[in-house]
């Protein structure tokens, strides 16, 4: 038999019994179509999680410490095997946590920028502080970040634009933060004059004699506040470098400022004369391929290392579980869809007993006989597929609309929640049609054994 | 090849197994037929006719003795070898006939060239060549239930000759049909036999008929054969 003629046989038989091939197809459809939105459904979250950090351009970031400066429990290294689970396990090779390495000073500095693969080198430096806009006041962590860094692109503007030399007094504020200050929209944040007041260590005469004897509605801590007036000239989206500050001022007027600079609780116990050291410096790769060679250039050295790079392969792994639970709750679908196949091929069969004595007695061969029929369920296979995958796009859609019209509520960004990549769309119909001829196999089977005698006296 | 022993048959037997109980369908049967006659075979029911066409058609296998066909033993083929075999040399007629109702009749004759791997156009275009040729010319697009039993049968007749096979093999052909009209259908297979050179062998209860129509007649009873008449 040609090929064409399976189809036309199969299309034929199975256009004669269509409530039949209808409710059989029914049943694929939603099981193929629940497993390919449950599929959809944990790949869009993988996509979205992978383009969060794209977008907040720290995937390529290298955050680097020094273990002379106590910058070591950040990063759990071979010295300190209760320190938080982060980067540093992975950072605990030969030459990391060395506790003579060089400090994280302005030489370093140069030096890292030197180290082939990096695209930019800069202290993470951020220090608490309140902002003031009218009668709103937020606290805040400030971060120090230099201009060509703000305009290299790699910070999403929402509006206004990035600061530069010659507006040493201009900040930048996230999107978040605006909504935190009482604005609607991140333009009504340009051009206002904010407050920075900020806190300092204050070991003068009258802060200790206040530490000594403290007085109701007073500090009891030696800290000072000083406040400094900026202008928002721009705001960033959400996440901007990691998502931990919501305001950013230029290193010129941060130096300036009276603040306790600090990127982890240890560095206020950073030795005297370390003042110009950083305990942390963010390396920035140029591409994925350059964050193992620079990672593992500066761990050499004696620097631990952390990369969200690192991270990223132990979410693929947890996204790999997901991926795992939803085929299995999706595979309960596919395998009632196949059973449904099973009785509906096993009652084609039934009915069309003598059909198949008359098909042997006209010469088909038992190849023959078991092919038309897998077509005919391949066919189910293959209808299912196609329309599972459509049901699949509908239910996403519907629930894309849904989630995004209750997040808009939370001023979250419209993103879509399911991903249908082509290997999906294609697997899914080659799948349901592999399901459907498996199911298939043992209906197929008994019609080809069937003895044409017994058949041709069959009523 | 002898011409003398185009089918022929050695010591044919056909045991089923029911339960513990085995049933001897046919017992040693041995015949030859002669390439183009017209062979009758008569018998009371339970005699052994319709388990001697299963076999001769290669839809059964004998549990002892040998068919040769055309020279060839087709005792010991195996199972897609049979299937080849009754697609190529053997064309059957059934007494209920065994169109598929979901079919046309042009369909319904087309049906075993699908199986031949024939072009769609071929096919049709033979089986309306086929249905003409029986007297049809007006019912191609016709299902079975829209037709009469000689109509239907014609059908079959038609269907039977589509892969120009060399024997035509009837089992009862007119056993559900008015007498009028299986006059007609004998006539009509007579015919055939005379005019293709087809080897027809026909199980019927219509002595007159074969008398007057076949060449021989072999009388069966309890499995073998117990009379065989040359009548022309």
């Amino acid at each position: 038999m040609r090929i064409s003629d399976y189809i036309e046989v199969a299309a034929g038989n199975l256009w004669k019994k269509k409530l039949r091939t209808v409710l059989t197809t029914a049943g694929v459809v939603i099981g193929i179509g629940a497993l390919v939105c449950m599929f959809a459904f944990g790949q869009g979250v993988q996509r979205n999680i992978t383009d969060q950090f794209n977008k907040v351009d720290i995937l390529y970031d290298i955050v680097v410490s020094s273990p002379r400066q106590g910058g070591g429990p950040r990063f759990r290294g071979r010295d300190d095997p209760d320190g938080p689970r982060r980067g540093g396990r992975r950072g605990a090779r030969a030459g990391a946590n060395d506790p003579n390495a060089p400090p994280l000073d302005s030489r370093f500095l140069e030096e890292a920028r030197k180290i082939p693969g990096v695209e930019t080198v800069f202290p993470e430096l951020r220090f608490p502080a309140q902002l003031r806009l009218g009668a709103r006041e937020q606290f805040t962590l400030v971060q120090v970040l230099s201009a060509d860094i703000c305009r290299s692109g790699k910070m999403p503007l929402r509006a206004g634009r990035c600061y530069d030399a010659n507006d040493p007094n201009g900040m930048m504020i996230s999107d978040s933060m605006v909504r935190r200050l009482g604005l609607a929209e991140p333009a009504d944040a340009l051009g206002k004059e904010i407050e920075v007041v900020t806190l300092s260590l204050d070991f003068g005469l009258r802060s200790l004699m206040r530490m000594a004897f403290p007085q109701e509605g007073q500090m009891g801590l030696p800290v000072a506040r000083t406040s400094y007036r900026f202008t928002i000239v721009g705001v960033a989206e959400r996440m901007p470098f990691g998502g931990i500050s919501d305001a950013y001022v230029q290193p010129a007027m941060a130096a300036g400022m009276r603040k306790l600079a600090f990127t982890n609780i240890w560095d206020l116990y950073q030795p005297p004369g370390q003042g110009a050291n950083h305990s942390s410096v963010t390396v920035k790769a140029r591409s994925p391929a350059d964050v193992a060679s620079v990672k593992k250039e500066l761990e050499s050295r004696g620097y631990n290392t952390f990369t969200l790079m690192d991270q990223l392969d132990e979410m693929r792994i947890g996204f790999l579980i997901m991926d795992m639970f939803l085929l299995a709750v999706g595979m309960i679908g596919i395998t009632v869809a196949s059973l449904g196949i099973v009785n509906t091929m096993v009652m084609s069969i039934l009915e069309r007993y003598r059909e198949i004595g008359i098909m042997k007695a006209v010469g088909a061969t038992d190849g023959d006989v078991q092919r038309i029929f897998l077509f005919e369920s391949g066919a189910i296979g293959l209808l299912g597929g196609t329309f599972g995958l459509a049901l699949a796009a509908a239910v996403a859609l519907i629930v894309n609309e849904v989630i995004n019209a209750i997040m808009a509520r939370e001023h979250a960004p419209r993103m879509a929640y399911f991903d249908f990549p082509w290997w999906l769309c294609v697997g899914a119909i080659v799948f349901s049609i592999l399901v459907s001829l498996l199911a298939g196999l043992y209906p197929t089977r008994r019609a080809a054994r069937v003895d044409p005698v017994v058949a041709l006296r069959h009523d | 090849m002898n011409a003398d022993r185009f089918i022929e048959t050695t010591g044919l037997s056909r045991v089923y197994a029911c339960g513990e109980v085995e049933v001897t369908a046919l017992r040693d049967v041995t015949l030859s037929i002669a390439r183009g006659r017209f062979v009758g075979v008569t018998g009371a029911s339970g005699s052994g006719k319709s388990t001697l066409m299963n076999l001769l058609g290669g839809l059964d296998t004998p549990s002892a003795g040998t068919i040769r066909v055309a020279g060839r033993s087709i005792s010991d083929l195996g199972k897609k070898e049979l299937a080849l075999y009754r697609r190529n040399t053997i064309g059957m007629i059934f007494q209920s006939f065994n169109l598929v109702n979901a079919y046309t009749a042009i369909e319904n004759v087309a049906f075993p060239l699908l199986f031949a791997g024939v072009a769609k156009k071929q096919r049709l275009d033979r089986a309306a060549e086929l249905l003409d040729s029986v007297g049809l010319e007006g019912r191609k697009n016709h299902r079975p239930t829209e037709l009469s039993g000689g109509e239907q049968q014609r059908v079959a007749i038609a269907r039977a000759l589509v892969n120009r096979p060399q024997i035509l093999l009837a089992d009862e052909p007119t056993g559900n049909l008015d007498s009028r009209t299986s006059r007609q259908i004998m006539e009509l297979l007579s015919d055939l036999n005379r005019r293709r050179d087809l080897t027809l062998v026909m199980i019927s209860h219509e002595q007159a008929l074969l008398r007057e129509l076949a060449h021989e007649m072999i009388s069966l009873q309890d499995g073998a054969v117990v009379t065989r008449e040359a009548l022309r």
